[in-house]
């Protein structure tokens, strides 16, 4: 599946604090990633509604709607989209909510754009793999 | 708190040489799941250790130190199932539900609470007795039953509830806020205690008090001011004061002087004093007691008495026995003029008087007392002088002595045991009981040594007041701020001009206090006994004789310091340990750790190495990375192009290895074969480990001296003969490689180890990190091993780390050739602990 790597992302970035959410969407932009970024939660779920995209990345303390709320609507609407949560000093707690809820991993913030990416090619490849699982509908091996 | 393991650092460039270019994506997802799998391995790992260090008792820790670890375990957990169901393509969600299981245990434990089952804000003395302390604290129940059942005067006034302390902060958005802060603090860095105290007091203050809970207190205040003055109308001019009275206060346990007390209120600050007052569970010194005495913050609560200022003109302490001698039937008495808190906070030195059960005077001490407190007009307090005349007078008479006595007679007789109480006489002369505890004695019934003066060392104090017994040696430390807490070293001793409560926050760090002023009845002097530090008060002249850094011997039996240490006395020297066991803080974590820490799924080939038998996180997280290679496997079957990955490496080698290809690690091509022979491997670093890991030498029942001369004569002298090659090393070994890269990883039972390493031309990306983890923590012998290999590889150029029985090692930017030599070295060490390991498991 080599087209993979050749497709462009469509990444949905959200987070509140507005310099770090341009800094990082000019960042992963100049990376190929065709990316949108959204201020809150709530423009999320809107954004969503009118666009599909592969991988999210969503910061997990933001006012309103939170990020594992946040987490949960958007898996509602798109369940093979894959959410990667940006952490602060938030508790583990949200960490364990957030992989109950169906987040692909975490990254904690500040963070490493290259770290990032990592993160976003295997999130999108896990979406793909998991479309692919889901056409298939195959049962799975017992071990 | 999601820090990355560096262990396992799968580096930004090399991910995609070492993970093969022409890899299909399948092969890749499942990989990522593999590595975030074992980073979690990895992290869930530390947490184990650093629970398994905890558990021997010797560091202070609290509830949010508990609760942080435990979320952290189980979030590992939860991340290495998750990643196991996505790479096995979803077979393995029964075990999403088996953590949740133990999680819920871990909650339950976790979230255990006092309940309050009271309704009322505010009660009347005339409704509390001592069996209420958990609706109105200690000091409030002790009043209620020193009125309504003993019969003695106490100023009137009131209780403020735990009631509305619960609707104040507990059930408020606020407790939220200052629980996330506290998550924040390390016990061994007072400096963050400080800062966190800081916030969490302004929070409290600045919230506001729900209106119902100030209504209350402001009608409670009224009908107070209407019951005291003698008019129709209430005096509004009517002062109060307020005293913490916390509950928690474990009867083992005083507290004393660690929460605010407020004197001469008036009524409109008497909202925002109460605040300050349940504020005050959180000044630095309170949290470094509770943590110190693994107290959970989930069952204190305030209460706050409200009682009629009494201008006192005399105030005091009273002991109905004498702490240091239990034995002996005598009553202390110690007195100042003016308020209480001159007293008992060793500003000034007070009259002390020894009194007979029967009421006369045995002895009595007057000291000079030149300043004293009053009530200003407007609320609060201030130093006046005391009256020429008064100075050296005593405070009592014969007739308060008796008085006073028989008061000490009656409580003491009504509550069983010897008591501490405070009292005040008013300008008529009346007197009031504001307090009584019971009294805290040194080992009571143990009497001191009597030690003679010890010649040949300079005597810098002769004779100073003991208030807690022993020995303690170290370099004097001036303490004359906060900031001086803060600084304190470890094992100092500490020089201060009054005693004061605040100490408490470095009694874990203090070898013994001497100060100028202070009594055996100040609260300083109750903690100083607690946590057992030798401590001498009322010198004064000891920070004038006893400079900074000077090394100082502390007799604290005999009251006298010597310069120096003087060997005579070593025997008497208290150790200063303070274990955590037996306190409610460890308690919930062995509970807690017990469904975390035990491994009952010892062994793969059993049949009971399944799902349903996993009871602990680390039983699941042991399945979880059993199951993972189990599941790389079976990649070669679902890689489209039937390529083989994966082999049994083969020949003579008493091992059963593993090997996974990434890409390049063989030198051919296409083999069609299920185990290959180690000729075969191109893998740079995989072929270096292998060549120690195949080492002759050590597979003899001796060792041979090999090049590594320190490496060999650490081996020497810790280990005992191995056993013969021939044994079987334990459970599977697996070896994730690539040209450049390798990830090898053992098991034998208990003990694991882990290299990763990254091996090519370019020197700053060339690295190896080894980990070592040796079985449980509280083993002496593994952990001497783990030390013996931290040894070994720090020797060997590696910055090495250990925690518990757990070692972690890198080395990192250096040539390819010396990697490959440190590699050789690691592959013959992993051979000869191997060995170990199966001589110490049978």
């Amino acid at each position: 599946m080599e087209k993979s790597d050749m497709q462009i992302i469509r990444l949905l970035l959200v987070d509140d604090e507005d310099d770090f959410r341009t800094t990082l969407a000019n960042r992963l932009t100049r990376r190929n990633l065709d990316v949108t970024d959204a201020g809150s939660g709530e423009e999320a779920i809107e954004i969503i509604g009118q666009k599909s995209f592969d991988v999210a990345i969503v910061d997990i303390k933001m006012p309103g709607m939170d990020g594992i709320e946040t987490l949960r609507r958007i898996r509602k609407i798109d369940p093979l989209l894959e959410v990667i949560l940006l952490t602060g000093h938030a508790s583990v707690e949200a960490g364990i909510e957030g992989i109950k809820s169906g987040a692909y991993d975490y990254v904690i913030k500040p963070c490493n754009v290259n770290d990032l990416m990592v993160k976003v090619e295997d999130a999108f490849r896990r979406r793909m793999i998991e479309k692919g699982r889901a056409q298939e509908n195959r049962e799975c091996s017992k071990s | 708190m999601f820090k990355k393991l560096k262990l396992f650092n799968w580096g930004k460039s090399q991910k995609e040489s070492s993970a093969g270019e022409n890899l299909p994506d399948l092969f890749r997802f499942k990989y990522s799941c593999f590595k975030m799998l074992l980073d979690s391995n990895a992290e869930f790992l530390n947490v184990m250790t650093d629970l398994e260090e905890k558990l021997l008792g010797q560091q202070v820790f609290g509830m949010s130190y508990v609760r942080s670890r435990s979320a952290k375990a189980v979030f590992h957990a939860l991340r290495m199932i998750k990643n196991l169901d996505d790479l096995s393509g979803h077979c393995y969600s029964p075990l999403f539900d088996i953590l949740e299981k133990i999680n819920l245990k871990i909650k339950e434990i976790l979230g255990r609470k006092k309940e309050i089952s009271i309704s009322e804000l505010i009660l009347p003395y005339s409704a509390i007795n001592a069996e209420m302390t958990d609706w109105v604290g200690g000091k409030n129940a002790n009043l209620g039953e020193i009125h309504s059942r003993i019969g003695l005067p106490i100023p009137c006034g009131f209780a403020i509830t735990t009631r509305a302390f619960e609707s104040f902060l507990l059930n408020s958005a606020l407790f939220d806020e200052i629980s996330s802060k506290k998550m924040n603090i390390d016990p061994d860095n007072p400096g963050t205690i400080k800062t966190i105290s800081d916030d969490i007091r302004q929070l409290i203050i600045s919230a506001d008090v729900p209106a119902e809970i100030e209504d209350a207190i402001l009608l409670a205040y009224s009908k107070l001011a209407g019951d005291t003055s003698s008019g129709k109308i209430p005096d509004s001019s009517l002062r109060i004061s307020m005293r913490s009275s916390a509950v928690g206060e474990d009867s083992e346990l005083s507290f004393a002087g660690q929460y605010l007390s407020r004197l001469n209120v008036p009524q409109e600050h008497i909202i925002r004093t109460y605040k300050e007052v349940v504020a005050s569970l959180y000044t630095p010194r309170a949290i470094a007691y509770r943590l110190n005495k693994g107290i959970r913050d989930e069952d204190i609560a305030m209460s706050v008495a409200c009682l009629q200022m009494v201008e006192s003109v005399v105030s005091g302490v009273m002991y109905s026995k004498n702490p240091l001698n239990m034995l002996e039937e005598n009553i202390i008495i110690t007195a100042v003029w003016g308020l209480g808190p001159y007293a008992v906070e060793g500003v000034i030195t007070p009259d002390s008087y020894t009194v007979g059960k029967n009421g006369q005077t045995i002895s009595s001490d007057i000291s000079r007392k030149t300043v004293q407190l009053i009530s200003k007009p407007d609320g609060g307090l201030t130093e006046i002088p005391v009256a020429d005349a008064l100075w050296d007078k005593p405070c009592l008479s014969a007739d308060n002595i008796a008085v006073l006595a028989g008061y000490a007679r009656k409580l003491e007789e009504h509550y069983g045991c010897p008591q501490d109480i405070e009292w005040a006489i008013d300008s008529s002369g009346k007197i009031f009981i504001l307090q009584s505890r019971s009294l805290r004695a040194d080992d009571s019934g143990k009497s001191y040594p009597v030690l003679p003066v010890l010649t040949g060392y300079p005597l810098l104090i002769e004779k100073g007041v003991t208030v807690s017994g022993g020995v303690g040696f170290g370099p004097a430390f001036h303490v004359s701020s906060d900031e001086d807490l803060l600084n304190f070293p470890d094992g100092a001793v500490l020089i201060a001009r009054h005693s004061s409560p605040k100490l408490v926050m470095v009694m874990k760090k203090t070898r013994a206090i001497v100060t100028d002023m202070g009594n055996i009845a100040g609260h300083m002097a109750t903690l100083a006994r607690e946590f057992a530090v030798p401590t001498i008060v009322s010198t004064n002249v000891a920070t004038s004789v006893i400079h900074e850094g000077m090394e100082v011997t502390v007799d604290a039996y005999s009251g006298r310091v010597y310069q120096g240490k003087v060997p005579e006395l070593e025997a008497y020297q208290i150790t200063g340990e303070f274990p955590m066991k037996d306190t409610p803080v460890y308690s919930v974590l062995r509970e807690v750790s017990d469904r975390i820490v035990p491994l009952y799924l010892l062994d793969p080939r059993s049949p009971d190495f399944a799902p349903t038998f996993c009871s602990t996180l680390h039983d699941i997280c042991r399945l979880v990375h059993e199951f993972s290679y189990t599941e790389m496997f079976k990649l070669s079957d679902l890689v489209s192009d039937k390529r083989g990955l994966a082999f049994k490496l083969k020949g003579f080698i008493p091992l059963d290895l593993y090997v996974i290809d990434l890409g390049s690690g063989l030198t051919e091509k296409n083999l069609n074969l299920n185990s290959i022979s180690p000729d075969k491997i191109a893998s740079v670093p995989f072929k270096a480990l292998l060549k120690g890991l195949l080492n002759k030498d050590f597979q003899q029942n001796q060792c041979r001296p090999v090049e590594f001369k320190g490496f060999l004569s650490v081996m020497r002298e810790q280990m005992i003969t191995p056993p013969s090659a021939a044994e079987r090393f334990g459970d599977r070994s697996y070896a994730i490689i690539s040209d450049k890269y390798l990830n090898f990883s053992s098991r034998v039972g208990y003990h694991y180890s882990i290299v990763d390493s990254y091996c090519s031309r370019t020197v700053n990306m060339n690295y190896i990190t080894f980990s070592f983890k040796g079985g449980a923590a509280d083993d002496v012998r593994r952990n001497r091993r783990v030390r013996t290999i931290a040894r070994i590889l720090q020797s060997l150029d590696f910055a090495t780390d250990v925690t518990g029985d757990r070692v972690s090692a890198r080395y990192q930017k250096h040539e390819i050739h010396l990697i490959e030599d440190k590699l050789d070295i690691i592959g013959r060490l992993l051979q000869f602990t191997r060995q170990m390991d199966m001589l110490m498991t049978k």
